[in-house]
């Protein structure tokens, strides 16, 4: 039973059972952490196709019109969202400041969230 | 007058000092589902096993001894009743807090802990208000009146932090918690600069799980964010201040 | 060869944490073994009231002097674990303010400074008591945390160099040929090892189990654990200990730990001290017994309840005490076994006296006359017991 702190212990994060709600919030913002990120790479890699020229970036844009990216792309907003709303309740408690409102500050975004979430969501598959 | 007994049984794992790693043991125990998990313990030790360790003292919630972990989640074993974590027949994992070295069974380490509080000098004792949250209302009667401090040193939030749970470092929220209860007593002593540090104030992210599993009113994560909003201030005193600005 | 000599305490509650502080500050090379934690066994349940001595200044005179001379005492050492507003005694029946004067002359005989108050004066410090309360006295009580007062005490021997063995269970003690109890054999509960602890004397310092240590030396201490239930409220009701202006009885005492109220107690004999199950009948005779002096006890939410037990000692026995209030028993004298001490009985409030009386009695078998210091000085930080290295 390794019981010492230790970074090995790392995926112990994403394990909320027992956990509270408040939990939620650090979860989701570490996993919307590591896709945004992983969105970052792959957007500098699309922008390096750029640089390869017309039929290499004509290439490219044609395999983003597979639906998967569109999905793909939602997620993107989903994360960037989630992570930016989060944000804003850690930021805003971090200077001391509605910390004894924290949980209400986490469900209010979480449904803010969901309601944008959705809204990007008609937009983007309303019409299939 | 009928007393209910339940029939359950308690999963804890064993191990010895020089144990590298622990074994399940299950135990079968017979108990009323308002005792506490903490009796179900001591009835293991006194009928069924008396080689089986576990930390406790008070027996109601004031001394801060005997934190376990129940089903994974952190609780102070002699205020959470049987039937609060399980059902008759049910089963019930009781393992060590998490985050500190084991030494045997249900008994881990605390001399780090003990001793990363006692640099930040918090009182055990304080006043009603010296100790309340900010938000908290007190009587004007009792505002100055002495209470022992909401703290009870259990450890239970330092288990549930997934900060400490990876970061050796981290002066966790009992530390910090303890020094934002002591520059609230006015202890002059308190340095609030131990705080403000990578490992200290600055190195907690927000989950929270402090304060949840707090059996005390402590509130370790308000105290945090206390903490760093004192500490902005300070810094931006010490900034600005010099160019004659108030801050 | 050390020069000092060297004593065993068995048992790590108020008595043997505050026996090691004082012998280590004679010169004494102490150790302690205890099976649990510091407090696991009796000490860490008491409720924590830290007596004026006013329950006793009626009908015992020589306990209330005592009482008040140790609270006295250990406000000025422990006053690190100890909420210290006063404390009071209040009349709820007619026959209990008829009770006012006798109380008054034994506390003024006792040296217990007591203070007459109004029923509006009681009701504007402590609005939660029962309305039609009558009046009272504001004594000088308060409320310690057990754990963390046997810890000081310990922390304080440790840090001299008395060593603390918890998680070590005594399963022998050993008499040789010539009456002489020389050494213990205990088991590491950590490691499940045995090991050997010899010692020039050793001190049965267990309260209520006492009688089972000296079995093992082969003597008898007729102890009988008494326990008592309490309960534990999630509110705090009151901010000052609350008694009933009465002699001692069941289910007169309410006083305030952190954000509880803590009611007690009964009195009752078992044998078995390991476990002892919560009777709900005694559990709700407490409850409205408290709710005649603080009746929200009945809306507010319980924490939990718990038995303590205290040892008590058999009356009418061979074994010569050094004090009424508590029993050390020199058992060469009275059994015959050299280099064995049993001290028990007692309260918290007068660890420090029943370890002193102790030491002294041990000291004379060693032909030191040393002077007891334990009321000098400020005891150590409790934390720094779990230290790796002695704070000092």
């Amino acid at each position: 039973m390794k019981s010492t702190p230790s970074s090995k212990n790392f995926y112990q994060w994403f394990d909320p059972r027992g956990r509270s709600i408040s939990s939620w919030g650090f979860i989701i913002n570490r996993i919307t952490a590591l896709g945004l990120s992983l969105y970052f790479i792959l957007h500098l890699i699309m922008l390096g196709q750029l640089t390869q020229g017309q039929q290499a970036y004509d290439g490219f844009i044609a395999l983003v019109k597979n639906p998967i990216f569109a999905v793909g792309e939602l997620l993107v907003i989903a994360a960037g969202v989630l992570h930016g709303i989060n944000g804003v309740r850690i930021g805003l408690t971090s200077f001391g400041i509605g910390v004894r409102y924290q949980v209400m500050m986490l469900i209010f975004g979480a449904v803010i969230s969901a309601g944008i979430i959705i809204f990007f969501g008609f937009r983007m598959f309303g019409g299939v | 007058m009928i007393e209910i007994t339940w029939k359950i049984t308690i999963r804890i794992p064993r191990q010895r000092q020089d144990e590298i790693s622990a074994e399940w043991q299950d135990f079968s125990v017979e108990i009323s589902p308002d005792e506490t998990v903490l009796d179900a313990v001591e009835k293991i030790w006194a009928f069924q096993d008396h080689t089986l360790t576990f930390r406790h003292a008070c027996h109601h919630s004031t001394c801060g001894a005997c934190g376990m972990r129940v089903n994974g989640v952190e609780k102070l074993t002699c205020i959470t009743p049987i039937r609060e974590v399980t059902r008759n027949n049910g089963t019930l994992r009781v393992e060590p807090l998490r985050n500190f070295p084991v030494v045997s069974d249900l008994v881990v380490d605390l001399s780090r802990f003990f001793e990363d509080i006692e640099r930040m000098h918090p009182p055990q004792v304080a006043t009603n208000r010296q100790d309340n949250l900010l938000y908290e209302p007190v009587a004007d009667e009792s505002a100055n009146l002495e209470r022992l401090v909401d703290c009870i040193e259990c450890g239970l939030c330092v288990s549930a932090c997934p900060v400490a749970l990876t970061d050796n470092e981290y002066l966790g929220p009992a530390s910090l918690a303890a020094l934002q209860q002591a520059l609230a007593a006015s202890i002059d002593t308190a340095e609030i600069d131990l705080a403000d540090h990578h490992t200290g104030a600055w190195r907690c992210h927000s989950a929270f799980e402090c304060s949840a599993v707090c059996p005390s009113n402590v509130e370790p994560g308000y105290r945090i964010m206390d903490l760093r909003k004192q500490l902005m201030q300070k810094n931006f005193k010490q900034w600005f201040g010099g160019k004659g600005k108030r801050a | 060869m050390s020069s000092k000599p060297t004593v065993l305490i068995i048992g790590a509650g108020f008595t043997g944490c505050a026996l090691a502080y004082d012998l280590t500050l004679r010169g004494f090379s102490v150790t302690v073994v205890e099976r649990g934690e510091i407090c696991s066994g009796t000490s860490g349940r008491t409720h924590g009231l830290l007596h004026s001595g006013g329950r006793y200044c009626v009908n015992d005179e020589e306990a209330a002097i005592e009482c008040i001379e140790e609270n006295i005492i250990l406000r000025r050492i422990a006053r690190q674990c100890m909420e210290f507003n006063l404390g009071m005694a209040v009349a709820i029946t007619q026959e209990e303010l008829q009770f006012r004067d006798n109380y008054q002359a034994g506390a003024e005989k006792c040296g217990i400074p007591v203070r007459w108050m109004e029923s509006s004066e009681i009701l504007a410090r402590e609005p939660a008591i029962n309305p039609s309360v009558l009046g009272g006295f504001e004594i000088p009580d308060g409320t310690f945390d057990p754990l963390r007062l046997g810890l000081a005490f310990a922390a304080s021997a440790k840090n001299r160099g008395a060593v603390f063995f918890t998680y070590h269970q005594v399963d022998g003690i050993h008499v040789d040929g010539q009456s002489r109890a020389t050494n213990i054999t205990v088991i590491n509960r950590h490691t499940n090892q045995r090991i050997q602890l010899n010692a020039d004397v050793i001190i049965n310092a267990t309260g209520a189990w006492a009688g089972k240590i000296a079995a093992l030396a082969g003597v008898n201490v007729p102890v009988i654990p008494t326990p008592g239930v309490m309960v534990a409220f999630n509110q705090r009701l009151i901010n000052r200990p609350i008694n009933r202006l009465a002699l001692p009885g069941d289910g007169d005492i309410i006083l305030p730990q952190r954000r509880m109220a803590v009611i007690g107690t009964t009195s009752f004999e078992v044998e078995d001290v390991d476990y002892i199950p919560i009777d709900a009948g005694q559990v709700q005779q407490m409850v409205d017994r408290a709710a005649e002096m603080v009746p929200a006890v009945r809306q507010a939410g319980w924490r939990g309840s718990y038995m303590s037990a205290r040892p008590l000692i058999q009356s009418g026995t061979d074994a010569r005490s050094l004090s009424r209030t508590f029993k050390c028993y020199d058992h060469e004298a009275d059994q015959g076994l050299k280099g064995f001490i049993t001290i028990t009985g007692g309260k918290a409030t007068t660890c420090r006296v029943m370890a002193e009386k102790t030491a002294d009695l041990v000291s004379s078998k060693f032909n030191i006359s040393s002077q007891c210091q334990t009321s000098e000085f400020v005891l150590d930080s409790y934390r720094t017991f779990y230290f790796r290295q002695p704070a000092l």
